[in-house]
């Protein structure tokens, strides 16, 4: 058994282990970085530290939502980073027996790019299980950078003359 | 009645047990000798050595071989004088200790033979004899440590040590308790099984027995503490080992039950006290708008400035150390890896006079370690190879610190050995040969990869390369890189911020979005005249349009700092530009409008899926979100990539 | 059956005591390698004698012997202290933490089978 946090994305419920959770924050916006992948809001201050916002939604492939008052942060820490991932709600923490987890069918991890690994029945509901490293990946070859250089050069970016 | 026991007999049990200690306290010091290079100490190690002595020469004594305890007897007498003045041996100390186990090595082989145990040879016993301590005194910081004074007190220095240091590194320090039951005896859990078990999941600093009152639980009125550092969390270690989590607790004390005199980071203190004063400051002028009559408060708030100006530059400078503190080290780890690895090596040391903050400063030093062991002990070859190749037999190793672009220190060390084979390399990661150093680095920096066959002892284990780009660019929010040439050499260059700390700084307003430049960084503020604007439109090779403006004569590039960013262009036009330098060459940053000038607390950002060109962290302005802190220069290079900014005439 | 913990990190050692201790009549041993291990075995079953080694790991034998002796049902436990020639010094401090006695090794079996048999004997009479 095992307490892991419940939030929602576009209807869908989704999980992750608490111990990874090291804050959960309502949400009013973030710091814009200029070339940050499309799915980074920018930055938030927690604990005194500069933290990464990830929207999710936008992660997933799903179309992006306005602020709402139930927006939260979740700020998570896995491998030594910690990043915070923006949900449209968090409202519950649940003790999961994990023995209780099966994979994910192929359609769901296809469609979430992998990065639901697992799923978890619970009465009517079916919990997706995040898999926090694949989802916080830093290879760049699946993110767009969304304003600074662009690798190849394109897009009116100011080159000084030579 | 049995007849007595003839102790003769259990010679060929100890040659086993003795061959046993005497592997462990072969290894022990080896420990010592490699903390040694890295300018460490290793206490513990210190006393598993001694105490591998100290029962070889126990089972020495009960069995009757002389020549053995006459040995370990000066052997252990040393360690337990080193062990109780804080832990340290210095080098000489180390070999005489090593030829000292050796010289019991031989004899227990000896007595396996059936030959009889040589008498120890006067020198071995003088060499011994006349070993001088290193002497260290720590005061252990109980300060952050949440355990009763009464446990506190059974830590030996060393291990108080191990618990801040392994909290400082990001580790948990908890207490976990277990009570032994002839219930759990009989589930396996003893106090063996529980140790090693844990010892799987955390590092065990101690255990300490505490009488209980006897219940249900504690039938043996019996319970251990176990003070554990760990990374996993209370319900993995927990299950791991077979207790309840409800038995583990974190011994750490939080910041705020701190008595305000013990804040352990007086910076984070201070910082508050600044953004409190902005916010006062922002509150004092909106009264003065409102007409309210605020002279006397501010004059109050001038001398408050000037007051918080005093002790932030007090506090700054207990915490800055000369870069030559770092570079001070160097000399005795060259010359130890020197004898090591039989190379001859020139080591050259710049140091400019650079002052960094210390946290800075100890991240820097393992790399800088890791650099120097990888060059004298791969790059740099040995004096014959370096002949045949027609180089001077003494190589040369150079380390140069100086400033960078005002906020940085740039740090290269370079050798002139054999130069990395890039194709080795890449057939060792399996990837194709990198075409450029930037593809090199990349390679190099691959978890696991050694570009050695065989693991020195030297430069083996401990960082890899990948740990070293770690820190250098994601932790301390700097740069890295190499450039190397095949059969002549190979330098790699560091750049870190000198500070994570405070600045003054100009606040200024572009695209509807709020940024700091820091003020050392700013040549200087001009205003920006539409019409005086040379325009320069976009050339047939696809650079787009620059303006150029004049300044007292001088023609200066000026840049859109919106469009650089993407952000929304401000209606009138921007009607200010912040003139930086670069390698001399004046560049403007034309914004929205300046809003003044004002101390910051930069805080670095760590993650690189927020790394921005020309972004060097983040800061509070008083509104709680963080504001970013602009590295123009750094922003400028990175556009250019390094050619001339002024358009050929 | 006379009940005596024998406890040193060194297998031979221990060996070799009970060895040596075999000879008194009626005895039987129980091995502890350490001084943690020594004090849960303490704690859970009840013995005539301890035999301590004071050179031990995560615990020294002057410690298991303080806590040993601020226990209400070991303070009158029979405790003898096996230590190595060069600790001499220590004796005191042993003996103020509560030893009933001292042995330094080497020792003979002959020895340690007095010192046995005699911190056995005072303890059959306080408790008659």
């Amino acid at each position: 058994m095992k307490l892991h946090v419940v939030f929602n994305l576009s209807g869908s419920e989704y999980a992750l282990p608490f111990d990874s959770v090291l804050q959960m924050e309502s949400y009013g916006g973030a710091t814009m970085v200029p070339g940050a992948p499309a799915h980074v809001d920018g930055i938030v201050t927690v604990r005194g530290m500069v933290v990464p916002v990830l929207d999710l939604r936008i992660r997933f492939g799903l179309p992006p939502a306005a602020l709402s008052l139930d927006t939260r942060i979740i700020v998570t820490e896995c491998e030594g980073r910690v990043v915070a991932l923006r949900v449209d709600s968090a409202r519950e923490v649940l003790k999961l027996d994990v023995e209780k987890h099966q994979p994910a069918p192929s359609i769901v991890s296809e469609r979430s790019s992998g990065f639901v690994n697992a799923v978890h029945p619970l009465g009517k509901r079916l919990l997706l299980l995040i898999d926090l490293p694949k989802l916080l990946g830093e290879n760049s070859h699946d993110v767009q950078p969304r304003a600074l250089p662009d690798d190849d050069g394109s897009n009116a970016r100011p080159r000084l003359p030579s | 009645m049995t007849a007595t026991a003839d102790l003769k007999e259990f010679i060929a049990a100890y040659l086993v047990e003795a061959e046993e200690h005497l592997a462990v306290a072969n290894s022990q010091l080896l420990l010592v000798e490699r903390a040694q290079r890295d300018g460490e100490t290793n206490p513990r190690a210190v006393r598993e050595t001694f105490r591998s002595l100290h029962t070889i020469k126990g089972l020495s004594a009960m069995v009757g071989v002389e020549p053995v305890v006459a040995i370990a007897h000066r052997m252990e007498n040393f360690l337990r004088d080193s062990d109780r003045s804080g832990g340290a041996l210095p080098q000489s100390a180390i070999d005489a200790l090593l030829a000292g186990v050796h010289a019991i090595e031989q004899r227990v082989a000896a007595l396996s033979r059936g030959d009889d145990a040589a008498a120890p040879s006067e020198e071995l016993l003088a060499s011994l004899d006349s070993l001088g301590l290193a002497p260290v005194i720590t005061p252990p910081p109980t300060a952050v440590l949440d355990l009763e004074p009464a446990m506190l007190a059974k830590l030996a220095p060393f291990e108080v040590d191990q618990l801040v240091r392994g909290i400082a590194k990001g580790q948990r320090a908890l207490r976990a308790e277990f009570s032994p039951s002839p219930e759990r005896a009989a589930q396996g859990l003893t106090i063996n099984s529980v140790r090693e078990r844990m010892a799987k999941v955390a590092e065990i600093v101690r255990v300490l027995p505490r009488a209980v009152p006897v219940t249900e639980a504690a039938p043996g009125g019996l319970c251990f503490v176990l003070i554990l550092l760990s990374l996993a969390s209370d319900e993995v270690i927990a299950s791991a080992v077979g207790l309840a989590s409800t038995s583990l607790q974190s011994i750490v004390r939080s910041r705020a039950e701190l008595p305000p005199e013990l804040a352990l980071d007086a910076m984070d203190g201070l910082s508050a006290l600044i953004v409190t004063r902005f916010r006062l400051a922002r509150a004092i002028a909106s009264l003065t708008e409102r007409g309210v009559n605020t002279r006397e408060v501010s004059e109050i708030m001038t001398d408050n400035a000037r007051q918080l100006r005093d002790l932030r530059a007090a506090i700054v400078r207990v915490r800055m150390v000369p870069v030559s503190e770092l570079l001070e080290r160097i000399p005795l780890l060259v010359r130890g890896l020197q004898r090591a690895t039989n190379r001859a090596v020139r080591l050259e040391l710049e140091g400019g006079r650079a002052e960094l903050d210390k946290s800075v400063s100890e991240r820097l030093f393992p790399v800088l370690v890791h650099l120097v062991r990888n060059a004298v002990d791969h790059a740099i070859e040995t004096p014959d190879e370096r002949v045949r190749r027609g180089k001077p037999e003494e190589g040369l190793l150079r380390i140069v610190c100086g400033s960078h672009s005002n906020a940085r220190l740039e740090i290269t060390v370079s050798d002139d050995g054999r130069g990395i084979d890039r194709s080795a390399v890449s057939r060792k990661a399996g990837r194709a040969v990198p075409s450029d150093d930037a593809g090199l680095l990349d390679l190099l920096c691959i978890p696991g990869l050694s570009t050695r066959e065989i693991v020195t002892t030297t430069s083996g284990r401990g960082m890899g390369m990948e740990i070293v780009k770690r820190t250098i660019v994601e932790e301390l929010g700097g740069e890295l890189e190499v450039h190397s040439q095949f059969g002549q050499g190979t330098t790699f260059t560091l750049r870190v911020p000198l500070t994570i700390s405070i600045v003054d700084a100009f606040s200024f307003e572009c695209g509807e979005q709020r940024f700091v430049v820091p003020v050392a960084m700013v040549d200087e503020i001009i205003e920006v005249d539409p019409d005086a604007l040379v325009h320069v439109p976009a050339n047939d090779d696809g650079s787009p349009a620059v303006d150029i403006i004049s300044r007292r004569g001088v023609a200066v590039p000026m840049l859109q700092l919106a469009e650089i960013f993407r952000l929304k262009a401000s209606r009138n036009g921007a009607s200010k530009a912040i003139v930086v330098r670069r390698a001399g060459a004046p560049v403007a940053f034309a914004v929205d409008r300046m809003l003044g000038q004002q101390e910051v607390v930069i805080r670095p950002i760590n993650d690189v899926l927020v790394r921005a060109p020309g972004v060097s962290g983040a800061t509070d302005l008083g509104d709680g979100r963080p504001t970013l802190v602009l590295d123009l220069v750094a922003l400028s290079a990175s556009l250019n990539g390094g050619a001339n900014l002024l358009p050929r005439a | 059956m006379t009940e005596i913990l024998v406890v040193d990190d060194s297998k031979v050692m221990r060996d070799m005591i009970v060895a040596c201790l075999r000879a008194i009549p009626d005895t039987s041993f129980t091995h502890a390698s350490s001084g943690l291990e020594a004090i849960e075995r303490l704690s859970l079953a009840s013995f005539d004698a301890l035999v301590l080694d004071l050179n031990m790991p995560d615990i020294g034998g002057v410690e298991v012997l303080e806590f040993v002796r601020a226990q209400d049902t070991l303070r009158a436990l029979p405790v003898l202290i096996v230590t190595t020639r060069g600790d001499e010094q220590s004796r005191d401090r042993v003996m103020r933490a509560g030893a009933t006695s001292f042995l330094a090794k080497p020792f003979t079996p002959d020895a340690i089978i007095a010192e046995v048999r005699a911190i056995l004997a005072d303890r059959a009479e306080f408790v008659a």
